[in-house]
Parts: structure tokens; sequence; C-alpha cells
């Protein structure tokens, strides 16, 4: 990230906005439980329960005035980490102490009351936050503004689009001027537009010195944004400190274990009787020539190693094996990549040459290197053909045989690829006199290669 | 006392909840104010015509000396009956209807009891303002009504700490609304309201009797009786018996909401 603030609000004191400590949180889970006065006599058992820590002894201090994210799979006390910290759940043991006005923006919405209109909603959270009426009063215009409401200020918030829910609860969240703000994976439900101004605003208050904790899977998000990090496994601290090394040894273990489940699980089908086969989208298409046959495809990694899940821009080779029935000209391949959307991602070939070598029947393989993966994070599914020496004719073709996963890296790739360019320093064409200022950007364009 | 000086920060809060109630309750009907005072005085109707006309329940002479009105006697009673009533049945509503915000934000769970209360306390006043009215208007008048604003904050501080003790045991267990209501018909026969406690006495078993007679809102009844028809002061012992139980209830109720209130944002 290139993205520095200057201007931050130098913190007034050394004391940190947040400090958890030893925190433990546990839920039951109840199985059975006497929920009327009526049951409580006339049932011999008890409640049954098993339970569930949610946290275990988990120790955070988040600094005045910075941003820390939370990062972990699902299921691992994120959530209720930052509940905790709003002062919605207490802790079964260890204290938080939170120094500031909290407002909190948990999954869609904040609190909302559904029956209220927009307006009565947005005092009635003021008002939870201790605003005054006067304060708010002055707001109200921004606030609405912001969240793009209309004439739908005046309708109650049950009659409001998901979409809306989370503008409205965004907005009065930031526009009470909170000194801690707890953010919970919502930006991540507004359109693009939104998300932007969202952002924009969270740099905003980022600046002015709140304190921010953001939950959220978009590590991209907790790399460009955050400061400090924590991630969180199975109620467990497993790492904090700086933003990049956290999301570094979270992305390490998460590709470990990927890696692992995708290997087990996707040695591909293989038909060999193409009349059973009515799924279209895994059949092989063969001639009838039966000449060249596609055995099986690897993706290899730097070191040479068959893997099936790779950052971007880590050097990557495809092998494809295959197998020549008789002695015949040296065929060509190819291959085509889909993402999970279906989108056609590319489809590189080797071109017809006007000479060729004959080879004699039997094993051999076919390698395309790359030496830095240009696909962005996501899951790609490759198709493998082999083709006769001209190109006119499709020997072998194996339809999705094999799956890539491509995961997050160090380096942030939005979007499906990386354009591999580089940036040239900003070069100004004004005069002299003319202040050349540069303008902070929405920062998930700034990337830096 | 830390809870005590948290709610009293969120006194906005508290302050905006009652106004969101009040104004729901009054701006939005046509007659306003007019309405909400509808039911209360269809109740002292009925009760007038069933207890008073019909079955001749016989009313003390009032203050005056010349008073004698069952209709009025029982007004006197049913302001304390229909605070008691609103603010229980309230409590629990309020607690349950800010639910759903609760699970998103922190604020203490008794706001919203509280907020019912004082909207109820500003209803009473209404009522006992019309009562002043007419007890002017028919000459039965003393300091004696001086002495209401205090017995009505005896009886929010009763009231809110059972209220608050309902409100809570009522996430917890679907069907204590059910018995509430249920318990709220026996303690209103169970109160000397549409008759006269002289005729407990006279009438009923000795163990009835003191059942009724240790009914607490049998004491507040009928200090508001005193204070309004028969302009008598309540006796001291009466007054510190009341202070005492309305201060030792609210205190006990609120230890026990605050106990029970701690983990109910899992609850809801």
């Amino acid at each position: 990230m290139s993205l520095t603030v200057s201007n931050r609000r130098p913190s007034s004191d050394g004391r940190p906005a947040i400090v958890v400590d030893n925190v433990s949180k546990r839920f039951r889970l109840y199985r059975e439980k006497p929920s009327s006065v009526k049951e409580r006599f006339t049932k011999l058992r008890g409640a049954v329960y098993e339970e569930y820590w949610a946290l275990k002894d988990v120790s955070i201090e988040v600094p005045r005035g910075t941003t820390y994210g939370l990062v972990g799979s699902n299921g691992s006390g994120k959530s209720t980490m930052l509940r905790v910290m709003a002062g919605i759940h207490r802790p079964t043991s260890g204290s938080v102490n939170v120094d500031g006005r909290v407002s909190a923006l948990l999954e869609l919405g904040a609190g909302f009351h559904p029956e209220l209109t927009g307006r009565e909603n947005i005092y009635l959270n003021a008002a939870i936050l201790g605003l005054t009426r006067k304060t708010i009063a002055a707001k109200m215009d921004d606030i609405i503004e912001f969240a793009g409401l209309g004439a739908f200020v005046d309708s109650p918030v049950k009659v409001y689009s998901s979409g809306m829910f989370v503008r409205l609860g965004f907005s009065v969240a930031v526009h009470v001027e909170p000194e801690v703000l707890l953010v919970d994976e919502v930006i991540a439900v507004g359109d693009e537009d939104f998300q932007r101004r969202c952002f924009d605003h969270l740099y905003k208050l980022r600046n002015s010195g709140s304190t921010i904790v953001l939950v959220t899977h978009d590590l991209g998000l907790v790399q460009g944004m955050c400061d400090n990090a924590a991630w969180l496994d199975k109620g467990v601290l497993k790492k904090v400190g700086r933003a990049p090394d956290v999301v570094h040894a979270y992305l390490d273990q998460v590709n470990e274990v990927e890696t692992k489940r995708i290997e087990e699980k996707s040695k591909p089908i293989e038909v060999t009787d193409a009349e059973t086969v009515e799924a279209e989208d895994i059949a092989d298409v063969r001639s009838s020539h039966d000449l060249v046959e596609i055995e099986d495809v690897e993706f290899l990694d730097a070191e040479g190693r068959p893997t099936l899940t790779i950052t971007p821009l880590e050097k990557l080779t495809m092998r494809v094996h295959w197998r020549a029935k008789v002695p015949q000209p040296e065929p060509l391949f190819s291959f085509a990549v889909e993402n999970e959307a279906g989108v056609y991602v590319a489809n590189p070939g080797m071109q017809p040459k006007p000479t060729w070598r004959d080879i004699p029947a039997g094993p051999g393989y076919v390698d395309y290197r790359m030496d830095e993966l240009v696909l962005g994070p996501g899951q790609y599914t490759f198709t493998v053909a082999a083709h006769d020496h001209a190109g006119t004719t499709i020997l072998h073709k194996r339809e999705r045989f094999i799956t890539l996963r491509v995961q997050p890296g160090n380096t942030l790739v939005l979007g499906l690829i990386d354009m591999m360019g580089t940036w040239v320093p900003p070069v100004s064409m004004a005069k002299d006199d003319d202040q050349f200022e540069v303008a902070p950007g929405p920062f998930d364009m700034a990337q830096e290669q | 006392m830390a809870f005590v000086t948290q709610v009293v920060s969120y006194r906005g809060l508290i302050g905006h909840l009652a106004q969101r109630e009040l104004k729901s309750k009054y701006k939005r009907s046509v007659l306003g104010w007019l309405w909400s005072l509808l039911n209360p005085a269809a109740t002292l109707l009925i009760y007038t015509v069933v207890f008073g006309t019909v079955m001749r329940i016989e009313p003390p002479l009032a203050g005056n000396g010349e008073l004698h009105s069952f209709a009025l006697y029982l007004f006197s009673a049913l302001i304390v009956w229909n605070f008691f009533n609103a603010v229980i049945i309230g409590s629990m509503g309020a607690l349950m209807g800010v639910g759903a915000l609760l699970k998103k934000v922190y604020f203490p769970p008794e706001c919203p009891a509280i907020a019912n209360a004082l909207t109820v306390v500003i209803q009473s006043g209404i009522e006992c303002l019309i009562l002043v009215a007419v007890m002017i208007a028919f000459g039965n008048v003393s300091w004696t009504f001086l002495i209401f604003p205090y017995l009505l904050l005896l009886l929010t501080l009763f009231t809110l700490g059972i209220g608050l003790v309902l409100s809570i045991y009522n996430i917890y267990l679907r069907d204590v609304n059910y018995l509430v209501t249920i318990g709220m018909s026996l303690l209103f026969y169970g109160t000397p309201i549409v008759y006269p406690y002289s005729l407990v006495e006279a009438n009923a078993p000795e163990l009835i009797a003191t059942l009724v007679r240790f009914n607490p809102l049998t004491q507040f009844v009928g200090a508001s009786q005193q204070i309004f028809y028969l302009l008598e002061a309540p006796s001291p012992a009466r007054l510190l018996g009341l202070t005492a139980i309305s201060v030792a209830t609210f205190l006990g109720g609120w230890a026990i909401f605050v106990a029970k209130s701690v983990d109910v944002s899992e609850e809801l």
C-alpha cells in the first residue's frame, strides 16, 4: 500500500482506546431448555446444553487513533469479539475496557427498530450513543443524504431494502463522530459507489483520530487500511501485530489447509466410455483417430512441486502429460481458462508451424510456463486439448479437467488479472506557479508493483 | 450504585423513548389526549354502573361532609390501579419491544421500562388533574391533594421494581405474560377498589381480610382515597410503611433485573 496518512491527530495520551484483557466468552447451546414457567414446574430435567467457547483467553490492545483488523475464518470468534467490545455481550471471564464513545455497526444495519421510520431510528440511535437531539438534528441532512434514502426516510425501516438498511446503518454510525467505531463486514453489501463512499468516510474518520476496529474477510482491505491486526482461530488468538504480518501468517495457514483439502478430493473424473456421458461438462471429446491422449495435467510451483493452490504473481508451470498412440507428426496443445463465474478468461494455444517433427508412439509432456501468474484470486477451471500438427482437428479434449485455486497473496491483486504494468511517477505539465497537488485517490487503486 | 449513574448518563435515551411513546399515544390519533382518557373513563363508567348503581356499594361520606359519590370514591382508587397496571404491562412490552435493538447496540436494558414508567406518570398526572378539577367542582378540596405527588413517586418506585423483575423474566420464560394477566385480575379484586375496605373487614374470612390488608396496593389505594376523597392526611405510619416498602421493592427489583439481564442480549 502506498497511501500514507500524514495529518493524523496525534493521540492525546498513551492510553490505548480498547484493552481486551484475557477475555473468554462461553455460549450455551441449549438443546433443551424450559422456556416457560409451566415447563419449569412440569419438567423433571433442567436445561440440557453444550458449552461452546467462542473466545478463549484473548488479549488485544488497540492503540488510540489506529485502525485494527480482526481476521479469521468463519466461526473464529471475530464477531463475538466485536460484540464484546461493543458491550453487547458480557465476557464470561476477563475484562474489556473501551475508552470513548463507541459506535458499532454489526452485520446488517445498526440497531434499528423495524417499526420506526428511518428518521426516528436516526434519533433513536443517536440517543443511544448519547448525542443530544440538537446535535443530531444538525447532522440529519448529511446522514440522510449519505444513505441515499430519498423519500423512504419517513417510512418504517422494515420496508427498506437490505441495501438501504446497510447504507442507513453505516451513515448513522459514521456521522455520530464516534471515538471508537466497530465495523463488522457490512460494507461489502453496498454497491460499488456506496462502498467507495464508505471507504472515503472511514479514511476521513481515521484521519480525524477515531479508532476503528474492522472485522472482514477482505484481506486486501485489512492490509490496505489497518495498522494492526489480530488473527483469531476457533476463539484462540493466533497472532497479533502489524496488519501485513498477520495477514500473511493467516494466509499461509489457509493455503496450507486448502491445498490439503483440494488435493485429497480433486482427482479428476475419468470417463472412458463416451456413450454413458450425458453431462457435456465433463465429457472428453475424442476424435475417431484416437491418435493422442491427454493423460494428466498438473501445476508445478516455483520449486517444481505439484500444487493446486497458488498466489498471484508466483511462478507457475502447467504440465500436460500425453501419450501418442501411433507415430505421428508432433501434436499441438491448447487450454482454455474459465473462472467461477464462467467467464472465459484466456485460451493460449500453440501455433501451427510450416515444418514439424514426427514423434514415436509413447508418453510425453508439454509445459506452459508462467514466470508471473497474472490471474487474480479466485478459482479457475482449465480445459485442455490436443490438436493435430496443422491445428485443424481436435485429437483429444479434456473438458474442465483441472481446477486451480489462486489465493490472495502478499501482493494485492484486485479484479480478474494483474495488468503487469508499471506506474511511472506523475509528470506535471503545469508552470512553476501552479501547485501540483496529489489528491488522495480511492485506496483500492493505489497498488504498488 | 454504578448502575444508577449509568442510567442517569442514558437519560437522553430514556427521554427519547418516553417521548416516542407519548407521541404515538397522543399525536397519531384524531382526538389525541382525549383519546387516551377514553379507556380510564370507560372503566370508571362501567364500574360505577355495575358496583355503584346495580350492586349498590355504599361509598363513605366525602371530606367536605356533603359529597357522597361512588364514582368519585372509585376514581380516587382507580388512579392508583391504572398506574400500577399500565407500568407492569408496559414494562414487559417495552423490554420485548427493544429486543432486536439490544442485540446490536449496548444500552442499559432497564431504560425502556423506565421510559415507559415516565409516560405512565404523565398519563396519571392528566387523570389526576381531571380528578382534582371534578373535586373542585364539587367543593371537595383540601391541602391533602398536595401529598399525592409524593404518593405517586412511591408508587412509581414500587411498581417499577415489580415491573423490572417481570419484564426480565418475561424474556426468559414465555408464559410470564400470561400468568401476569391472571395475577393482575386477582390483584384487582384483592385490592379494595370497587368495594370499600370496611366491607372486607366486616364480611370476609379472617385469612382473606389479612391478605387484603397486607397487600401494599391496599395501602396505596387507601392513601389515595384519603387524599382525594376523604380529605385526610394519611397517617405517618402508613406513609412511612409505604416509603419503606416502595424503596425496598424498587432496589430489590432492580438488583434482580441487573443480575438477570447481564446476558439478555444472548437470550433475545
